[in-house]
């Protein structure tokens, strides 16, 4: 039902199918289907909870106050994972709001998917979704080169900054966390270490793709594991599929796709790496990707 | 990248493996470098409740949930100059004190117990203790009353437009202190109909320069102009506790009398009095974190800790 040609030279087809309207459906009309659906509902959604912030403070507005260390949604305490595991190492007390948040936060991830919370309230990530944007027309016009880095970095500043917490008796990672700074600063108004994250923006925009989000950010290492058990995932029709692989070339973390996609292995995006960000069920024109719940679906 | 990543495999792997070793070695290194660095010794003045400086570096989480329940909104949050201390909550005294309002919010909004939610009154909080710093140009010290000061300072605007807010601040404050008898003579100088204190305050905007002349010769005889600056007292949020004392002294040199500010144990350094001192550099300040066997142990003064 599909062109076959396409399969054999993914990676051309990929390219050339890319911007123009190519596949896209001759074959497959498009009922109502949005190019940018997913991404507008996140970026609204992304856009709505930081608002939460904001007028919560500026407004007096009491439904989410806090930043995204740590607020509370209508009274319930909500502490970030690893903020929590650096304040309880380094006062080496455990204080019980910080427990209820930060089982609250795991409920609720768990429900709706771990790394969501990159794609879907981050605000750092959305700026940096844009620097992407910005950093891929350089790379188009061959300005720049893209840099990579390993991206098991991630884990190791989630034990070194645990570690420094620990030993130090002070929130280390918390004086350069760009997403507490940005967080505070959409509440509180700026301050000088928004310099900081304007560096952080430049080197991704100029040296290494997303580099922050995709190599560093231990912050997104906590909801990568409540992603593993989260059940909510991107689901994958092998049937519908036509490997045209437009899916990886949106994909923010490209390779959380292979299993399905390039060796047809699985029927889920099972990597905790997956932001749920959506990207590729939008530009799926086979409609072989979409959001999918784990176990519930056979259920059903 | 795949395409890159298939042309070099040896120098990607190669750049992957000292990428790696640089950043976390940075990481590391920017532990052990900042920690030192980034430790201040400058204290700040905490909102009540909370711990000791160290302990309340490692606890507080830099959400700002106390600055959202502040009522009078006079908590900032640290910037980078502060060191570890990026995003935890302040007072500038001078800027607006705390009130210790009644059940202390900001307490209660602290999810992780670096402001101590065992603290619940806020004659409680051990936020510092207020001493007086500028002796020469306390008020009470040199035996003036703190409505003429302001009075008078207003005057000194040669540009005469006085300021209508604080002359109304100073009006507020002047006709709650009157007696009867000089409300009388206040309500047949501007001719007012009555002598509630709302009529009286509301005398015509556009005063006169000579208005202000009288006012100010008024307030002067009246029974209030008489006693010497009580602002810090009378301002303080528990001043039930008898915060500052004002002890009889004589000048040894002038032999005059006059009234001493005397800061007392009970006072927990909200800062409120720093903020109402009428001089223009405040005459009483905050230590932060002081304790009172701390100064009890000599040092007044102890090393400038406000920045």
């Amino acid at each position: 039902m599909k062109n076959n040609s396409d399969k054999k030279d993914g990676k051309q087809a990929s390219v050339k199918t890319f911007k123009g309207p190519g596949l896209r459906s001759q074959n497959h009309p498009q009922p109502g289907h949005g190019k940018h659906k997913w991404r507008n509902i996140r970026w609204a959604i992304l856009l709505f909870f930081n608002v939460l912030f904001f007028a919560s403070f500026f407004f007096d507005i009491q439904i989410l106050e806090g930043t995204l260390s740590a607020s509370r949604l209508l009274g319930f305490h909500m502490i970030d994972p690893l903020a929590a595991l650096q304040v309880i190492l380094a006062s080496k007390i455990i204080m019980v709001n910080l427990i209820i948040g930060v089982v609250t936060i795991i409920l609720i991830y768990l429900a709706f998917g771990g790394r969501s919370f990159c794609s879907w309230i981050c605000p750092y990530h959305w700026l940096a979704e844009l620097g992407e944007k910005i950093h891929q027309i350089l790379i188009k016009k061959k300005i720049i080169k893209n840099h990579t880095f390993d991206r098991n970095i991630r884990y190791y500043f989630y034990g070194i900054f645990l570690a420094l917490a620990l030993i130090t008796g002070f929130t280390v990672f918390e004086t350069i966390n760009p997403v507490a700074i940005i967080s505070r600063f959409i509440v509180y108004g700026p301050s000088l270490m928004l310099l900081w994250v304007i560096a952080l923006l430049i080197f991704e925009i100029l040296y290494s793709r997303r580099a922050w989000c995709r190599y560093f950010c231990p912050v997104g290492v906590s909801y990568q594991v409540i992603g593993l058990m989260s059940p909510l995932r991107i689901k994958w029709d092998k049937e519908k599929c036509s490997n045209c692989k437009r899916c990886q070339s949106v994909c923010l973390v490209p390779h959380v796709l292979n299993d399905c996609v390039n060796k047809g292995k699985s029927e889920y995006v099972n990597s905790s790496l997956c932001t749920r960000c959506g990207l590729c069920v939008d530009i799926c024109d086979d409609q072989a990707l979409s959001y999918g719940v784990k176990y519930l679906d056979k259920l059903i | 990248m795949t395409v890159k990543q298939s042309k070099k495999p040896i120098s990607r792997r190669k750049f992957l493996k000292t990428s790696t070793l640089a950043i976390t070695g940075g990481a590391v290194a920017y532990g052990a470098v900042g920690v030192p660095l980034l430790r201040r010794d400058g204290l700040l003045l905490r909102p009540p409740g909370a711990l000791a400086e160290d302990h309340f570096l490692a606890s507080c989480i830099k959400c700002g949930q106390c600055l959202q329940v502040c009522p009078p909104q006079i908590l900032h949050l640290a910037g980078i100059s502060r060191g570890f201390g990026i995003g935890t909550p302040y007072i500038t005294p001078r800027e607006g004190g705390c009130l210790l309002c009644a059940g202390l919010p900001c307490v209660l909004a602290c999810p992780t117990g670096a402001l101590a939610h065992d603290i619940s009154l806020g004659k409680d909080a051990e936020m510092g203790l207020a001493v007086i710093s500028h002796p020469d140009t306390c008020l009470s010290v040199l035996g003036i009353n703190d409505l003429v000061y302001r009075l008078k300072n207003l005057q000194k605007k040669k540009t005469f437009s006085p300021d209508q807010t604080e002359l109304n601040k100073i009006l507020t404050a002047l006709i709650k202190k009157l007696t009867e008898d000089e409300k009388k003579v206040w309500q047949s100088k501007f001719a007012l109909p009555d002598v509630s204190d709302e009529t009286l305050i509301s005398i015509p905007k556009q005063l006169e320069n000579s208005d202000l002349e009288w006012i100010i010769k008024f307030t002067e005889s009246s029974g209030q102009g008489q006693k010497a600056c009580q602002v810090c007292l009378e301002e303080c949020p528990i001043n039930d506790e008898k915060t500052i004392l004002f002890v009889n002294k004589t000048n040894p040199d002038t032999k005059q009398d006059f009234l001493w500010p005397s800061v007392r144990k009970t006072c927990v350094g909200c800062g409120v009095c720093e903020e109402k001192c009428p001089t223009p550099v405040a005459s009483i300040r905050i230590i932060p974190r002081l304790k009172w066997s701390e100064k009890q142990n000599g040092s007044q003064t102890r090393k400038d800790n406000l920045t």
